[in-house]
């Protein structure tokens, strides 16, 4: 932001706060949970699951650390659990303990049960990390279902796509490239619907212009090409390409979540219903700086 | 979600947009009773333009924290240290925050900002800098506080807010244009209730459920 | 303890010091410092006089820059000498600290030197001379130094920092001429339709204008800008009307068209036009008055009597409008030239006016404006409408007309070339509905050429012709001042600019002084102009505030001694030879009048006095003013003048010894500044309570100020000349032709041809001639073309920063960015798109004499024409604003005779080009 304008503040503006420090939080918490959440569809597929359970945990820790490092008072970071009733925060940071005891506890035991819960919490975890998004509601990009939803998938499509891009190892895995080429589509759809949500609520051109650089590479390489790799790893069991496609996918959702926290996290910004008469003069007309209206239906 | 708040009394500003001239002087008396460092404003002018040259027209928004009834900042605050008092005031407390910056995003008004480091308006500390410079501002959320402090004062001295200069917020009592009011809505013979019966307005981002407590007076005659 | 205290140390004093500010014209505003532990921390209203202060006790945004302007890291705090002997901007000037005895001795040594060699030089020229910035507030900070330069003797304020050149000037000269208005403001309590040409009142106004037309708007009344650029003003008012820039003298002749042509005398204010203003006096046909051959009085036809009589014949009801025959008459031109008429037929002089519009229409002026004919015919009748006349008020028991319609004018409009013509248009819209100081019209807010200051109605005495009396500078063939005694000219040149003291010359064509100190004009016929020998400044920056900066900064170079009262090292001290640290705002003690001597719509509803308190001690080595002023005296010798000064009341209110009482001070006493304050204040109390109170130094710190209730019949100047049976000079300029015509008689006599182009402004009633043209001629004189340099650059100001002073105050530049373009090159968005310009990009500003740079401000409420720079001073030695890139007009706007009025006066406006900074570097 150029430093002149840095307190003209009508229009959105991208947030400030958290930068990728913050993001990290969310990418690789969100693979990290993903990854609980694939594991036991790996084990399924006669994989050793812990190996994957492992990493989500350090992927999460890792998201958790990044995040430790960004806020202004560290050292009273416990302070985090004291609002349970209302902030999806606490309700992360109260998941995570238990996230990590399962996740060791499977790890360290191999017991299904715990690799269950796992996935469960990861599950959880993933869905509380999209609510502190959405509860978020300055900024228009994350205060909306469609967005928690895109989240959720985002990050089971992460997590399969790592255990995926194992796949060399585990060459039992390759029937997981279906799972994935599905996982793919949903994801597709949540996008599209997140985007069509958009437009239909109005948002900060700004917003707009971020998903519009982005969805092409987002569509091309994380969807359509993560999808025919995922397939043809599948179909033609060439662990390769069921690597690639899991990279593919892994690395999208990752970009894409950069994208939401980093380029495409516009403030509300400001809006006048209409000017005010000033003496005997006439009101003006509203607006609405920097936004994209509403699609007509 | 809704804040769970039994408020007997309910603090808020009433702003009148004609009578706003931009001149910011509600900004600098904010930074002069709040100490804010160089480029925080807790309380600010927006300057924004509309329409196509010839028929444009250009409007001045004094805008800050809105201490909303039901404050997404407080619910997305991990810590508590965001809270909703029985007055109205959203208050933040610099002790227990660990400027997460969660409620920076959540509120939808710009109003809260969080300062890593020390800032001096030259560079170095002058001695009214150094004199009310507070450390423990670090690190965490800062905002509008409705100046709390001249407030609290009121509960003490028996005045009225909005109507003692002593008890209401610096930014008040500075206009020069008298657009500023401040008051408790709950008292219908407070004077911002009585300017509010008489005059239409409208309350910035309602539709996003946050009950902001800052009107802003467009037309109507006064009380 | 908390870790705030921890950190800081507890507070174990704070208080709280009422105290005024008085950064600009508009004040003095009343405060309150905030002191905890000994420093100030915080700047309040003074809710003490919210019944007295028309803004309720309110400053505006500067005055909570004081604070930081009180710990400045920048600051001098110890007084400096030059150790580089040479001056320049590219010359470090290598100050060091001294003792502030070597540097009061060292002065003292040179004013004793120049005292014994002469206090004129042999140039017929002051040995010192002075500058003191913006508007004479800096008086309201300089303690007693008034009172050390008076017992010096003639001084030289010939060198303006602004004056002439960036304030309203000719409305200064002409408003005093006219209705003793050194500015002019709308009645706006009292107001209910304004057509403000330019007038920024809700920037320039401070808060009295702010508040009173936010009450105004509410109220319902009605403000039409008139501007080429949507300013705060424009942005507040009911409708913006984006007029091009200058031709605003046409917009108002066609106003006045419709209302004596289309309208007609029957729907205007006869009784006022007929008992207050010359419009019954008779023309004769070579434009002069008609005069009784006996006693040269004006005539005027008596309709009750069918008779032709003179001006003052009691019980006459005066024709206002037609042709009447005059059986016997004579004229009396220039230099007392009679003419005999006889049978001779006489136009009234409202006829006259009525004759003179009939060109003037509003389709006309549409086409010179490019505003709709319609838009003009509209604001006219709206106007005449709001006028209500017949329309009564009563104010304290008495009924005067009232007339809520008010023209205001703003900087650039009411001076330079055209100004003339605005002031006049203005003034005789205000005659013809009555609304000329008539409740809701337009006052007077204080006179500066005409005494008293305090009191305007005081200067209001017959004079010729049934006007009031005015104080030429004579253009007799004997009495003309034949050679200058002032380096700027201004007896000699501008008769109308008086002769009273400071403020005549102060008030003088000042880019003179700047000029001829480099160059004088072909027929010059007189001694070379000479340096002064030593240069005070206080508060003012020319070489960033005037025209033409580079060139004047380093004019102001060549001055052989310097001492400037100085806050930080600036773009003019970086030339001084001493830097004295005064102890500024919060500091130091000053009593000063308030209400109704003011400037901008300072009446008020009391007057009385406010005192500027010491709220905290003097940062370093900084000294009170006064304590500086009396050392000054002592040192130099000059004690005893200084004290005789101070007994008279030069620095304070009133004499310090009046028939009741006694405070005179003594040698000692006067050398201690909070005795001389003490008296000042008891001789204000016991002045304004008329011996009823009496209160010290000591009483004012504690309640700030004293004041006692002013009916608002002293708003109105009117029912003055009512009680003395005179008539606003008005419509037509008999005086003005004539004192043009000898003046051009002596000039002419002394070969002196380079002022001829001023001599045209002397008219009995103004023509429309091509006043934008005159900067466009001026650009292809001086080698440039149209097509080169396409825009028209304005400059107009903004409340945080209105004088330079307060761009190096961190907070006011911080806030003022706010604002879209207060910091930098304001451009029409649709003409930034064509010429690639895109916002915040950096931009070069360029007019034939150089350029400026700045950050481009795109937005929507500019004329596609127009760039608008808001008043900043490309500063570049005054430290944390240097530092920035803050373009300015003066830089690039040149200093000529061609560009300069009859008055005196420039505007702000230059033929610039604009682009990208990056393709000026290119190419």
């Amino acid at each position: 932001m150029n430093e002149a304008r840095i307190l003209d503040r009508t229009v959105p503006r991208q947030q400030q706060e958290w930068d990728i420090k913050g993001a990290l939080n969310f990418i690789l918490g969100g693979a990290g949970s993903g990854l609980l959440v694939a594991a036991p569809f790996a084990a399924m597929l006669r994989a050793d699951p812990r190996p994957f359970v492992a990493l989500g945990l350090v992927l999460v820790a890792g998201g958790l650390f990044s995040v430790w490092l960004k806020i202004g008072r560290p050292w009273r970071a416990f302070h985090v659990v004291r609002r349970p009733s209302t902030s999806w925060m606490t309700r992360e940071a109260l998941i995570a303990p238990f996230l990590f005891a399962a996740g060791a506890l499977g790890v360290f035991s191999g017991a299904p049960l715990f690799i269950l819960v796992a996935a469960l919490l990861g599950a959880l975890y993933a869905y509380a990390q999209a609510r502190i998004l959405k509860a978020n509601i300055g900024i228009s990009a994350w205060r909306r279902w469609s967005c928690v939803a895109l989240i959720v998938v985002t990050a089971v499509v992460e997590g399969v796509g790592i255990v995926a891009f194992a796949s060399p190892f585990w060459p039992s895995l390759a029937p997981l490239g279906f799972l994935l080429a599905a996982l793919i589509v949903a994801r597709y759809i949540a996008w599209t619907n997140y985007i069509a949500d958009l437009r239909r609520t109005g948002a900060p051109k700004g917003t707009l212009q971020a998903f519009d650089v982005f969805a092409p590479r987002f569509l091309i390489l994380g969807h359509a090409a993560a999808a025919v790799f995922a397939l043809i790893g599948a179909i033609g069991h060439y662990p390769a390409a069921l690597a690639l496609g899991g990279a593919f996918a892994a690395v999208g959702g990752a970009l894409f979540k950069y994208t939401l926290v980093c380029r495409a996290a516009f403030t509300q910004g400001f809006s006048l219903p209409r000017t005010p008469a000033r003496g005997r003069g006439k009101p003006g007309p509203g607006l609405r700086p920097g936004w994209e209206p509403p699609q007509a239906n | 979600m809704s804040a769970q708040v039994n408020q007997d009394k309910r603090y808020v500003m009433a702003i009148d947009l004609r009578r706003c001239v931009g001149c910011q002087t509600c900004t600098a008396a904010c930074k002069n009773a709040n100490a804010t460092p160089p480029g925080v404003q807790w309380r600010r002018v927006l300057d924004i333009e509309t329409g196509e040259f010839p028929d444009v027209q250009r409007t001045f928004m004094p805008v800050g924290c809105m201490h909303c009834a039901n404050p997404p900042c407080m619910h997305v605050c991990p810590t508590t240290a965001t809270k909703l008092r029985a007055d109205g005031l959203v208050t933040i407390d610099y002790d227990i925050c660990i400027g997460c910056a969660n409620c920076v995003m959540a509120c939808p008004y710009d109003a809260r900002s969080i300062q890593h480091i020390a800032k001096y308006a030259y560079g170095v500390p002058m001695k009214s800098e150094e004199a009310r410079f507070e450390p423990e501002r670090l690190g965490v959320a800062t905002k509008c506080t409705f100046c709390k402090d001249r407030i609290d004062l009121a509960a003490k001295t028996g005045q009225t807010p909005g109507v003692d200069p002593e008890v209401t917020p610096a930014c008040v009592n500075s206009c020069i244009s008298d657009a500023m009011h401040f008051g408790d809505i709950k008292d219908p013979n407070s004077n911002v209730s009585k300017l509010l019966a008489k005059t239409e307005h409208f309350r910035m981002h309602e539709e996003l459920g946050t009950d902001p407590s800052i009107y802003y007076i467009l037309d109507g005659e006064e009380a | 303890m908390s870790a705030a205290d921890k950190a800081s140390g507890a507070v174990t004093s704070a208080k709280s010091v009422p105290s005024f500010c008085y950064n600009c014209v508009s004040g003095p505003d009343f405060l309150r410092v905030k002191v905890e532990n000994g420093i100030a921390t915080e700047i309040g209203p003074n809710f003490d006089g919210d019944r007295i202060h028309p803004a309720r006790g309110r400053p505006c945004v500067k005055a909570y820059g004081l604070v930081q302007k009180t710990y400045n890291p920048n600051r001098i705090l110890t007084p400096m000498k030059r150790t580089n002997p040479k001056k320049g901007m590219k010359e470090d000037p290598g100050f060091t600290p001294i003792s502030w005895d070597e540097a009061l001795d060292t002065i003292a040594e040179k004013l004793k030197a120049i005292r014994a060699k002469g206090v004129i030089d042999e140039a017929g020229l002051p040995r010192i001379a002075a500058s003191f910035g913006h508007g004479g507030t800096p008086s309201n900070y300089m303690g007693t130094l008034p009172a050390f330069l008076a017992a010096w003797g003639p001084v030289d304020y010939s060198f303006g920092s602004g004056q002439g050149v960036k304030c309203v000037h000719s409305e200064h000269l002409y408003g005093e001429f006219w209705h003793r208005a050194f500015t002019v403001s709308a009645d706006t309590p009292h107001t209910r339709y304004n057509i403000s040409f330019g007038a920024n009142v809700e920037v320039t106004g401070g808060p009295t204008a702010v508040i009173r037309h936010a009450d105004a708007r509410i109220r319902g009344y009605k403000r039409v800008q008139v501007e080429p650029s949507l300013t705060i003003t424009a942005a507040c008012s009911a409708e913006w009307v984006p007029i091009r820039p200058k031709t605003d003298p046409a917009f108002m002749f066609a106003l006045i068209h419709v209302l004596v042509r289309e309208h007609g005398v029957e729907k205007l204010d006869i009784p006022f036009l007929r008992d207050r203003t010359a419009s019954p006096y008779l023309l004769a046909p070579n434009g002069l008055y008609l005069r009784d051959p006996d006693t040269s009085k004006p005539l005027l036809f008596d309709e009750a009597s069918g008779r032709v009589v003179a001006h003052d014949t009691p019980d006459v009801r005066p024709a206002v409008a037609g042709r009447h025959k005059v059986a016997r008459a004579i004229t009396v031109d220039a230099d007392a030239a009679r003419q005999e008429f006889a049978d001779v037929e006489g136009r009234t002089a409202y006829q006259a006016l009525v004759d003179h519009m009939e060109r003037y229409t509003p389709e006309w002026a549409s086409q010179i404006c490019d505003v709709p004919a319609d838009t003009i015919r509209r604001i006219a009748n709206e106007y005449l409408e709001a006028a209500s006349i017949g329309e009564t008020i009563e104010i304290d028991g008495v009924t005067l007309p009232l007339r809520p319609v008010a023209v205001t004018l703003g900087k650039s409009v009411n001076n330079g070339w055209g100004a003339f013509e605005c002031c006049w248009a203005r003034t005789v819209l205000a005659m013809l509905v009555g609304a000329l100081e008539n409740p809701g019209g337009i006052l007077g807010t204080t006179v500066r050429i005409n005494k008293p200051q305090e009191n305007r109605h005081m200067s209001v005495k017959p004079g010729d012709d049934g006007f009031m009396i005015q104080y030429f500078n004579p253009t007799g063939p004997n009495s003309w001042e034949a050679q200058p005694t002032t380096r700027n000219l201004h007896r000699t040149m501008v008769p109308i600019v008086g002769r009273n003291g400071g403020w005549s010359q102060a008030l003088g064509p000042t880019q003179l002084a700047w000029m001829f100190q480099e160059e004088t004009p072909e027929g010059w016929n007189w001694p070379k102009p000479t340096y002064p020998e030593l240069w005070f400044v206080y508060r003012s920056n020319p070489a960033i505030s005037f025209w033409e900066t580079r060139r004047l900064a380093e004019a102001a170079a060549k001055f052989p001694f310097m001492v400037a009262f100085a806050y930080t090292v600036d773009e003019t001290n970086y030339m001084a030879d001493l830097l004295l640290p005064e102890a500024t705002d919060l500091e130091s003690n000053q009593l000063i009048r308030m209400g109704q001597t003011k400037y901008m719509e300072h009446f008020w509803d009391h007057i009385g006095v406010v005192l500027r308190q010491k709220a905290v001690e003097p940062q370093g080595e900084a000294r009170d003013f006064s304590w500086i002023a009396a050392e000054l005296a002592r040192r130099s010798g000059l004690i005893d003048g200084y004290v005789a000064q101070l007994n008279r009341g030069i620095s304070g209110v009133s004499p310090l010894k009046g028939e009741t009482y006694d405070f005179a001070l003594d040698a000692q006493s006067a050398l201690d500044p909070d005795k001389v304050w003490d008296a000042v204040c008891k001789a204000a109390t016991v002045t304004l309570s008329q011996g009823k109170e009496c209160h010290g130094l000591d009483w004012f710190k504690e309640h700030g100020f004293y004041a006692i209730p002013q009916s608002r019949l002293g708003w109105y100047l009117t029912p003055t000349l009512e009680k003395q049976g005179l008539r606003y000079e008005l419509p037509y300029q008999e005086r003005l032709l004539r004192l043009g015509r000898e003046l051009g008689n002596r000039l002419h006599e002394n070969e002196i041809h380079w002022w001829d182009e001023q001599l045209t402004e002397y008219v009995g009633l103004p023509d429309w001639h091509d006043v934008p043209g005159r900067w466009e001629r001026a650009l292809v004189n001086a080698g440039g073309s149209l097509e080169e340099f396409p825009f028209w650059l304005l400059a107009t100001k903004s409340m945080q920063y209105h004088s330079g002073g307060n761009a190096a105050i961190a907070l006011m530049d911080e806030v003022s960015e706010n604002l879209h373009g207060a910091t930098g090159v304001i451009i029409n968005d649709k003409t930034a798109e064509k010429l690639g310009i895109g916002e915040n990009d950096r931009v070069e500003v360029r007019s034939h004499i150089g350029a400026t740079y700045g950050r481009a401000a795109l937005v929507k409420g500019v004329r596609p024409d127009t760039i608008v720079i808001i008043g900043q001073f490309d500063h570049w030695a005054t430290p944390y604003i240097k530092d920035t890139e803050r373009a300015s007009l003066n830089t690039i706007a040149p200093m000529s005779v061609e560009l300069t009025d009859a008055t005196g006066s420039g505007a702000d406006i230059v033929r610039v080009a604009i682009r990208r900074a990056d393709k000026a570097a290119a190419a």
